[in-house]
């Protein structure tokens, strides 16, 4: 009997919340870090009478999100009403594109198992609102036992873009990295920060399997998943559970799976699967776009990760795993483009910003390259001095250091840690090798009668001159020097 | 087809309705009755016919995306029992 | 000299400004006649007396004709801080935080607000019987109905509570109530007037109109409201319509058609001969009659019309929780609970009924059959109006088949009972504007007609009001049961 073989169909739905300064549909501030119900008015808390207006951002960071997927933009889209009682749902209803979206029909790579590039096609990206959210009761802070719930509307009607997948993912790993990429390139686009720490980004997968002998399993939607690590976890544990059953003969149920992930299983929904119909939303006319505002943004669209890591390797000579490095995070990205363009040596620039900028904004807990203190301008100028062989690297890297803790330009960094620019030369430099040679009598000889075959004596001397510069002299100059005093 | 008692309460419960056996009733009786009138549609061909939308209305109007607070968020939260630290307190959500 | 509340709204304006008298003594006159007829009419569900008369402390210092007039509110448009009920109990007590955009232009206009009026709950209905406070009666007759849903703002205009007072018109709402009443009543065209702050029935049929006891308050009404509102994505983009009175507008060489299909249904008889009487008033001014024929509207619009009425209204009923606002209970064990006793106890049985059909029609088994079948049976009707109007500028046809019935009389068969809309709720399906006038009485019950205009052609719809109202004389104030 051969053995069977399971394939997974993997179909993964993600909610991304799109960078605005509004709400989708009132005049409500985005920002969270307020006191709760705050950030509210009568169209975000569904009170009677009140009526939705969209966000022209909204519309247009769609627009990017989707274009940075490969999507194209659809001349006309609809908002409907999606039906679902739950005490965070002001309206009892959640205002969504679902049947009718801005943007369908593009794709991701990623690698299959065999290393192969392959797509995941997008059905789509559509605009919807989000609910409030809740603060349970229960010890754990979780839904589960919580006798009471506490509801915040501060986040009710704030934008998302869903993202829904065809079901062409077949594993955890290219879900993660269909995920991943997707959310590089959404950030590079511009339409969302995409902070997973913040809820930002949330994911469901529809998991069911294929059996080698003609088996299909039926779909199971696997939600709440908050962090690529619990997608990865949970769509493993899924194919498992599944697989388990189909092996033994057993059928696979089609229903709604939670993912608890202190526990890292996915449970049943004891909740009834909500009983979801959709209408037109009558507030809102259809959503036209324009070829000329699908041009415009479209001419926004900056170039995306993966295109830009070709770049480095072609344009700039970067290794391949630098060049995806550097392109992971936009900004990081940017700041050594910067680098690049004020005339800095690309290869040097991006060892600079992968080991030293990266290593004080860690140090720093600085999470965006904004906020790190020395401009990309500024770096150019310091690698340029150690090309022109003004600073050594050793005094470089000290004078970064002082810059970056004490905010302050290169020429007050680099008087501060006492260094002379351009270090010690000339007539001051042969002043002290002269000192260095009187002081070690001893060495002289032994090179002068020519037992220095090895030429470790004078290697060593070299050593004792750098040590008296505090190496604040080019060595190549060092050993010139000497050689010219020692032969006179 | 006409609807049961049973198919009824089961619609009404979805809509968070629990009724008593007279309002039961007489939604049985209502729902029918409406079903009837409806299944008129049915004479007309409508494959090809587009779902309504006004002409003039026919684009969504678009908001500038500029922070305007509501003044009276206070008065909103004013008109809810069920308020306290500012937030919406609710009973048990999960059935058990 | 004849008694202030009997001042139709330019009047009483022109005498406010001549200072012939003060908003003081126009708001007394009005009040003390509100107070003799209320405890038979029955209009209002929120007397609004203490914020009328700190009102009535800014009064004269705008410029507005609306400046020191007294009005009232359907109980559907929210009042900032004024408790707004929609006439359900599910509401309670909720003031809402702020004014809906009619309420906003008209207070910040001048007008004094003596009141919040009855209606059926949430709008559903046609009777004004149909409200979790009681049933309002008809100033003409108090044994009949003022009409629905906009009952409360029909029999105070109509008894002299107010000059004119604004009401919501989703299938007849405004309509219905102004011919009962006998005065006019104007459902102007959808997207004319702001929806912001109004409690929605049927969102895409909805919108807010005058009553008022001549067609020039009308115009006044109208010129006030009929603007861009950026709250209201509906709301027309274009510049102002004009609606300035002329008193001398004729009707020479206008079309007025009559509708093929109505002719053979029965009308009472003191309406068909305003039909007639009206149709000779027309020819006789120099407008053309003709016939179109709707064999869409006249068989399906009433499906059509009350299965998106109730899929809409369904969706905009479901925010009633009691989590955030109006009736609640405290003790629930869980959140189904919690919303099943709110909303079981919040709402009235017909409110019920619409909300249990309305979720029938959309579930996902049902939807394509009834609720898409019925979003495409209204671009029929949509496209039949709009070739009706190729070829007519307006259509005159009733109000409804019968004069206002008794209270209580009605239908045991709540679907006969929606036939009798098929008059008014066309109109809503396809966006128009209809003009709801009176003709003349018949004994003491009032007799009013619809004129119907292409949709944007409000102005030219009241025009022909004017000419209407010249011929056949304005409406008395009712006796309101007083006597
Ligand atoms: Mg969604
Ligand atoms: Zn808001």
């Amino acid at each position: 009997m051969s053995e069977l073989i399971f394939t997974p169909v993997i179909g993964i739905e993600i909610h991304i919340r799109l960078k605005t300064d509004t709400k989708i549909f009132c005049s409500c501030s985005t920002n969270t870090d307020v006191e709760p119900n705050t950030h509210v008015c009568p169209v975000c808390m569904g009170l009677p009478g009140s009526l939705p207006r969209l966000n022209h951002q909204v519309v247009e960071k769609g627009m990017l999100a989707g274009l940075a997927l490969n999507c194209t933009v659809q001349p006309k889209s609809l908002f409907f009403r999606k039906s679902y009682f739950y005490p965070d749902l002001p309206k009892g209803h959640q205002i969504s594109q679902c049947d009718l979206p801005i943007v369908a029909q593009g794709f991701i790579e990623v690698h299959d198992a065999n290393g192969n590039l392959k797509k995941i096609r997008v059905n789509h990206l559509h605009l919807e609102e989000d609910v409030g959210s809740l603060h349970h009761s229960a010890s754990d802070g979780r839904l589960e036992g919580a006798a009471i719930s506490f509801v915040d509307y501060n986040r009710s009607g704030m934008p998302l873009a869903e993202i829904v997948s065809e079901p062409d993912v077949s594993s955890a790993k290219e879900a993660v990295e269909y995920v991943t990429t997707l959310r590089r390139r959404v950030i590079y686009s511009g339409a969302s920060d995409v902070e997973l720490e913040k809820g930002m980004m949330r994911f469901d997968a529809n998991v069911s399997m294929k059996c080698s002998d003609g088996r299909w399993g039926r779909k199971v939607e696997v939600k709440n998943m908050n962090s690529f690590h619990a997608l990865e976890r949970a769509i493993e544990y899924e194919i498992k559970r599944q697989k388990k059953i189909m092996l033994s003969g057993g059928e696979i149920l089609q229903e709604t799976r939670h993912w608890n992930d202190a526990k890292g299983v996915t449970t049943a929904s004891r909740v009834k699967e909500f009983y979801r119909k959709f209408i037109v939303e009558p507030d809102l006319p259809p959503l036209i776009i324009d070829q000329a505002w699908i041009d415009r943004v479209t001419s926004m669209m900056p170039e995306m990760p993966d295109v830009r890591a070709k770049r480095y390797v072609q344009d700039y000579k970067l290794p391949q795993e630098v060049a995806d490095f550097l392109t992971d995070v936009k900004d990081l990205s940017d700041y050594f483009e910067a680098c690049v363009k004020a005339g800095a040596n690309p290869v040097r620039a991006a060892h600079w910003v992968r080991t030293e900028v990266l290593r004080v904004m860690n140090e720093k807990q600085i999470r965006k390259v904004a906020d790190f203190g020395i401009s990309p301008e500024t770096l150019t100028n310091l690698i340029a001095k150690i090309d022109g062989g003004k600073l050594s690297t050793t005094q470089a890297k000290e004078v970064f250091d002082y810059m970056s803790a004490n905010n302050c330009g290169i020429d007050e960094a680099v008087k501060a840690c006492g260094i002379s620019e351009g270090g010690v030369a000339g007539n001051m430099l042969e002043e002290i090798i002269k000192s260095v040679i009187a002081a070690n009598p001893d060495v002289l000889d032994e090179i002068k009668s020519g037992r220095d075959t090895k030429g470790k004596k004078l290697k060593f001397l070299q050593g004792l001159v750098m040590k008296e510069v505090k190496g604040q002299a080019k060595p190549q100059e060092v050993s010139q020097t000497l050689e010219k005093i020692l032969n006179a | 087809m006409k609807l049961s008692s049973e198919e009824v309460n089961e619609i009404a419960l979805e809509s968070r309705l629990v009724l008593s056996d007279q309002e039961l009733e007489n939604a049985v009786r209502y729902i029918n009755n409406f079903l009837d009138m409806l299944d008129r549609f049915k004479e007309l061909d409508l494959k090809d016919v587009e779902p309504f939308s006004f002409a003039e209305a026919l684009e969504c109007p678009l908001r500038e995306d500029a922070v305007k607070p509501f003044a009276n968020t206070r008065a909103i939260l004013d008109e809810s029992a069920h308020v306290e630290n500012s937030l919406f307190k609710v009973p048990r959500i999960m059935e058990e | 000299m004849a008694e202030l509340y009997e001042l139709d709204l330019s009047s009483a304006s022109e005498g406010l400004k001549a200072g012939k008298f003060s908003p003081e003594e126009l708001f007394d006159s009005c009040w003390k006649r509100a107070q003799s007829c209320e405890k038979n009419i029955r209009a209002f569900i929120t007397e609004t007396e203490d914020f009328a008369r700190e009102q009535l402390k800014n009064s004269g210092k705008s410029s507005s004709i609306f400046d020191g007039i007294p009005t009232v509110l359907k109980d559907n448009l929210c009042t900032q801080g004024i408790r707004t009920t929609a006439a359900s109990k599910i509401l309670g007590n909720w003031r809402p935080p702020y004014d809906a955009t009619v309420w906003k232009l008209l207070r910040e206009s001048g007008a004094i607000l003596m009141g919040k009026v009855n209606m059926d709950e949430f709008a559903m209905g046609n009777t004004c019987g149909n409200s979790a406070f009681g049933a309002t009666r008809n100033p003409h007759d108090i044994s009949r109905v003022p009409g629905g849903s906009s009952g409360g703002s029909a029999a105070a205009v109509a008894a002299g509570y107010v000059p004119f007072s604004l009401g919501s018109d989703t299938g007849g709402s405004i309509r219905q109530p102004a011919s009962y009443c006998g005065i006019y009543g104007l459902k102007p065209t959808y997207g004319m007037v702001s929806r912001y702050g109004l409690i929605s029935y049927g969102s895409s049929l909805d919108q807010i109109g005058p009553f008022a006891r001549t067609v020039r308050d009308l115009q006044l009404v109208m010129q006030l409201l009929a603007q861009h509102d950026p709250m209201d994505s509906s709301s027309f983009r274009e510049k102002n319509p004009d609606f300035t009175h002329n008193p001398n507008v004729n009707l020479k060489g206008k079309r007025v058609a009559l509708v093929k299909e109505f002719q053979s249904f029965t009308l009472d008889a003191p309406i068909s001969d305003a039909m007639k009487h009206v149709e000779k008033i027309l020819e006789d001014e120099g407008a053309i009659i003709t016939e179109v024929s709707l064999p869409i509207i006249s068989k399906y619009a009433v499906a059509c019309y009350y299965a998106l009425a109730m899929s809409e209204a369904h969706t905009n009923l479901e925010r009633y929780d009691g989590v955030r606002y109006g009736y609640t209970v405290q003790d629930a064990k869980g959140i189904k609970e919690m919303f099943e006793r709110v909303r079981s106890y919040g709402f009235g049985s017909e409110v019920k009924s619409r909300i249990i059909a309305g979720t029938c029609l959309t579930e996902p088994s049902r939807c394509e059959e009834y609720y898409v079948a019925a979003t495409k049976v209204r671009t029929l009707i949509a496209q039949e109006f709009a070739r009706a109007f190729e070829n007519t500028d307006f259509i005159l046809q009733p109000v409804t088949p019968s004069l206002a019935p008794k209270i209580g009389e009605v239908d045991e068969d709540e679907m006969k009972g929606y036939e009798t809309d098929l008059y008014t709720l066309p109109v809503n399906l396809a966006g128009l504007p209809g003009l709801s006038f009176f003709t003349g009485y018949a004994g003491k019950l009032p007799v009013g007609l619809q004129l119907i205009g292409a949709r944007w052609s409000d102005p030219e719809l009241l025009n022909a009001g004017v000419v209407l109202e010249r011929r056949l004389g304005s409406p008395k104030i009712a006796d309101g049961g007083v006597e």
